[in-house]
């Protein structure tokens, strides 16, 4: 049921995958990605209930909204289908920060300047360690057409000039594949 | 899935648990409502274990056709040879309503020992033709599985062990219901063709096997109400309804429209469960009881259909 119903386009998925796919609610797995309540989330809990006699059971989940670290939860019968939000993870390398939004260098050397600075410790921490002067990667996050920063780490010293070439790495379901 | 430690299974060994089971499912205080006894009952299908199965065993000292049936049929989906002996006497009791006769024929072909063979071929010349029929697949399926392409079956996505695997060949709706239909073929074929079109479970798929409802077997009409209890699709709701408000019908097949209709629990299905939950068919104002009950739990946000252990659990901790 409602398989049609979300037809998102969001260019901003990467590689023109669209926004979500549907898969059947008992194929989801912890640690996989799920929109619960409309909110792209990370499953870190899901428990099966006990069945009557026609045998289709619900499934409980708990996610974690990948942006906000929110907790959702929601009750769906097994063989419906759940959307599932095409995440992607990007690396880049911070150039500057201007009026509370970064300025990233792509893969292809151009600037990206629509990031903002991460509310919270991260945000702090990555000013004073951009203003100290350190090289720093941020990794960014996105689906469903909202990107926000999850972490940075210092560059390896040496290497970051030729090191920047993004990395984009694709969930699907629990098989992770890395393309360089 | 069976990896998951739920709170349910904790609780597995607790003396007090089993005793609360047990007298709910038997009803010792002559109070507790049928619906609340199901669900003990599928605790216990939940559970699985032998003490279970003893407790299970008990219920069918009871009054109550629907509460016998359903318990032959979880002691079937249970799979445990342990429940061979019990179902065999039910079986063989031929004063016993041949609604629980074939269930209990059914739930040996579930459990599927070859050693269960020999009665099912008496029993295939019972006088109830319902009887007779489900001996005929239970020995189908027995021997299907036993046989060289017994493990070829594909998975699905139901947890219930189906009284014939579904056909995994033919994969067009057309195809599956003139084979679903024709009535010249062996019923296990006819059968494996309605697996299929469930698993499907398309709108095109569930209204073939509604055609099947008009079909002249008893037994057959039933499953097809099963398999829509299953489905959870609203494009079965009319037929059906249909099929409850025939007083010409069989209890037995109006039975199982009413629990379907509590399974698919959208709203056009609770104002004919309503009006037949005084029936002056037992089973059929039984079931209409537990569907209702069902409709409730599929429109509420409770997560647990078999709860037998979460409610008593506070019992036990007072």
């Amino acid at each position: 049921m409602g398989d049609d119903e979300h037809q998102h386009d969001f260019q901003e998925a990467g590689s023109g995958a669209s926004a979500t796919y549907p898969i059947q609610c008992s194929a989801l797995r912890k640690n996989g990605y799920v929109l619960l309540k409309g909110r792209p989330c990370k499953i870190v809990e899901m428990s099966t209930s006990k069945t009557g006699k026609h045998g289709h059971a619900a499934i409980h989940l708990v996610g974690l909204d990948i942006f906000t670290g929110k907790k959702l939860e929601d009750i769906s019968p097994s063989t419906h289908n759940m959307d599932v939000p095409n995440v992607t993870r990007n690396e880049y390398q911070l150039l500057n920060i201007d009026d509370n939004f970064l300025s990233l260098m792509t893969s292809d050397g151009g600037t990206k300047d629509d990031v903002r600075v991460p509310e919270g410790v991260t945000g702090t921490n990555l000013c004073s360690d951009f203003d100290d002067g350190k090289e720093l990667l941020v990794t960014v996050i996105s689906a469903m057409g909202e990107e926000a920063v999850v972490s940075y780490k210092e560059a390896p010293k040496c290497m970051y000039k030729a090191f920047s070439q993004s990395f984009c790495i694709y969930f699907f379901d629990a098989h992770i594949f890395t393309l360089l | 899935m069976s990896s998951q430690i739920t709170s349910q299974e904790s609780l597995k060994l607790d003396p007090a648990a089993y005793d609360n089971l047990e007298t709910t499912l038997t009803n010792k205080n002559g109070q507790i409502p049928l619906h609340k006894r199901f669900r003990a009952m599928f605790t216990l299908k939940n559970l699985a274990d032998k003490e279970s199965i003893d407790i299970l065993a008990k219920a069918f000292d009871d009054d109550s056709i629907l509460l016998k049936h359903e318990v032959a049929y979880v002691l079937g989906q249970i799979k445990n040879p342990y429940a061979n002996p019990v179902l065999r006497s039910i079986l063989a009791n031929r004063s016993e309503d041949p609604m629980v006769r074939h269930e209990a024929a059914e739930a040996l072909g579930a459990i599927g020992d070859l050693s269960s063979l020999d009665i099912l071929e008496e029993y295939l010349h019972d006088e109830n033709v319902v009887v007779r029929e489900t001996c005929e697949l239970a020995i189908a399926k027995i021997k299907y599985e036993n046989g060289k392409n017994g493990q070829e079956s594909p998975k699905s996505i139901y947890t219930s062990i189906d009284p014939a695997p579904p056909n995994g060949k033919v994969q067009s709706v057309t195809k599956l219901r003139d084979i679903l239909l024709d009535t010249n073929l062996p019923l296990f074929e006819r059968y494996r063709a309605m697996f299929a079109l469930r698993n499907l479970g398309t709108t095109e798929a569930v209204l073939a096997l509604a055609q099947g409802l008009d079909d002249p077997s008893d037994l057959f009409r039933h499953e097809i109400a099963y398999v829509f209890g299953q489905i959870q699709s609203p494009a079965s709701v009319p037929a059906l309804i249909k099929t409850l408000e025939n007083m010409n019908e069989l209890y037995m097949v109006r039975h199982e429209a009413a629990e379907a209709l509590g399974s698919i629990a959208t709203s056009d299905c609770l104002p004919v469960l309503r009006k037949f939950k005084n029936d002056q068919e037992r089973v059929v104002k039984e079931s209409c009881e537990v569907a209702l009950d069902m409709f409730e739990y599929e429109n509420s946000q409770e997560f647990q259909y078999a709860d037998g252990l979460i409610n008593q659990s506070i019992a036990v901790d007072k």
